[in-house]
């Protein structure tokens, strides 16, 4: 594994939910549907740190099943994401 | 954990290293610019630097869009949060960007309500909640973040919501990328295409770059060795004599982009003539407003707005840095003045910003270099 260098300054504000870049820039995160309500095209997810939120679904083709994987950013779903990925 | 675990494949990243090292030319320098915080961030979290060849160099490019609002916008926000009544809500790496007189976090402080929020939905749901507040949307971001709000937009006047509205300064790729193409004193060879901004308007908005300016450009992930791929491919274009756009992250971003986006980006938003971005200056049709069919969430409509452009701080050297001129350790304020706890600069304040990102992983390059 590539692992993550450490830090250089402990405490330094960076991602923390307070101040920190969650939603905004070109990051995207994966999140597993857990409901969908697709009348509404909205899903409620889980992230892999076992947060959930809810996500919108209406730029996404296709239906959204409970259990699929979506990228997600700002709370819309961008893509859905294929089970299995290959380089 | 699946997708990520095979895209940090630390012998692999050797193997692709090995590969890089084969490519160049000995004696030839190479600039590459990653165009996306995200990836900025991805480079010096995983140390991709120090798996590059001495001649390859990365230069960062002005994707961060928080690093490139300019302080009268944030004024703009702050001026909207102080009239009575309105909740602002925001992304939360908006809160410490400084504007003129202090940060949104500062007039918070002060007794303005300003809150963050993950998602445009959050905002609407707070605006559900205060029927009898006014509550405005302040957006930022590029193509990936615009749907967000605009789909949010939808609702709201599917939903008839009186109360809502929306502080736009939602920003475009390319129009900066070929105001710095355009500029003189910078020497590139590639860039590395942003990802996640590609998954809406695909790859082939980038095919003016090798088209009229001659340089490569390699959309791609932003796993360690996403990064690591896209510039061997860049580099293996340059060695080959071709140069053309791919698409090293085609397990998510389709080559034509999102259709159904661009429809709902079309239909809410429209085109600015021009905006300021910061330390870049005006870039003519580079930012989003609301669209007449959405003039009434309009919140530069609704509400008083200053509009004063304000001049960066004299010693910020932000624009040099968005620019790729200079590195972040080059700027005078670097690490002194400027730090992520006291930003002078807005590319120290997001971890995006190429600052932050030298700053809190960087340093230790830094050091070696110095050594």
């Amino acid at each position: 594994m590539i692992e993550a260098r450490p830090r250089a300054e402990a405490g330094v504000p960076n991602c923390l939910p307070e101040v920190g870049c969650i939603t905004c820039g070109d990051e995207a995160v994966e999140m597993r549907a857990l409901r969908v309500d697709a009348p509404r095209a909205l899903a409620v997810c889980i992230d892999a740190d076992g947060s959930t939120s809810e996500v919108d679904l209406g730029i996404v083709a296709g239906a959204i099943e409970p259990g699929d994987t979506l990228l997600v950013h700002a709370g819309t779903a961008l893509a859905r994401l294929e089970p299995r990925v290959t380089a | 954990m699946k997708y990520v675990d095979e895209y940090r494949d630390a012998e692999l990243g050797q193997v692709l290293a090995g590969e890089i090292l084969a490519t160049v030319e000995p004696g030839r320098h190479y600039k590459i610019m990653e165009v996306c915080g995200g990836h900025t961030h991805s480079i010096y979290k995983y140390g991709i630097d120090d798996l590059l060849p001495a001649n390859v160099e990365l230069v960062h490019g002005p994707g961060c869009p928080v690093c490139v609002i300019p302080m009268g916008r944030v004024d703009d926000g702050i001026a909207v949060a102080r009239e009575p009544g309105v909740i602002l809500t925001c992304f939360g790496d908006m809160m410490r960007i400084p504007g003129s007189d202090g940060s949104f976090l500062d007039a918070k402080a002060e007794g303005a309500d300003i809150r963050m929020v993950y998602s445009p939905l959050d905002a609407l749901r707070i605006a559900r909640e205060n029927p009898d507040r006014e509550v405005v949307f302040y957006a930022i971001g590029f193509e990936t973040t615009a749907p967000s709000t605009a789909l949010t937009l939808k609702r709201a006047k599917a939903e008839g919501l009186r109360n809502f509205s929306c502080m736009c300064s939602h920003v475009t790729i390319v129009p900066p990328l070929r105001a710095l193409l355009d500029s003189p004193d910078l020497r590139l060879d590639g860039f590395i295409g942003p990802g996640h901004v590609s998954t809406v308007v695909g790859a082939r908005p980038f095919e003016f770059i090798p088209g009229s300016y001659d340089k490569p450009v390699v959309v791609a992930g932003f796993e360690p060795l996403d990064v690591l791929q896209s510039i061997h491919m860049i580099l293996r274009q340059l060695a080959e004599g071709r140069c053309e756009v791919e698409n090293q992250y085609a397990r998510v971003v389709p080559y034509e982009g999102n259709t159904r986006a661009l429809e709902v980006l079309s239909e809410v938003f429209e085109l600015r003539p021009h905006f300021e971005w910061r330390g870049l200056g005006f870039i003519s049709q580079s930012a989003l407003r609301l669209s007449e069919a959405y003039a009434d969430f309009d919140a530069e409509r609704r509400f008083e707005v200053p509009g004063v452009r304000v001049a960066d701080p004299k010693a910020c050297q932000c624009g040099e840095v968005l620019k790729g001129v200079i590195k972040p350790w080059e700027c005078k304020v670097f690490g002194t003045a400027c730090t992520p706890e006291r930003p002078i600069g807005t590319c120290m304040v997001s971890p995006e910003g190429a600052c932050a990102a030298y700053y809190n992983y960087g340093r230790f390059a830094r050091e070696r270099e110095v050594v």
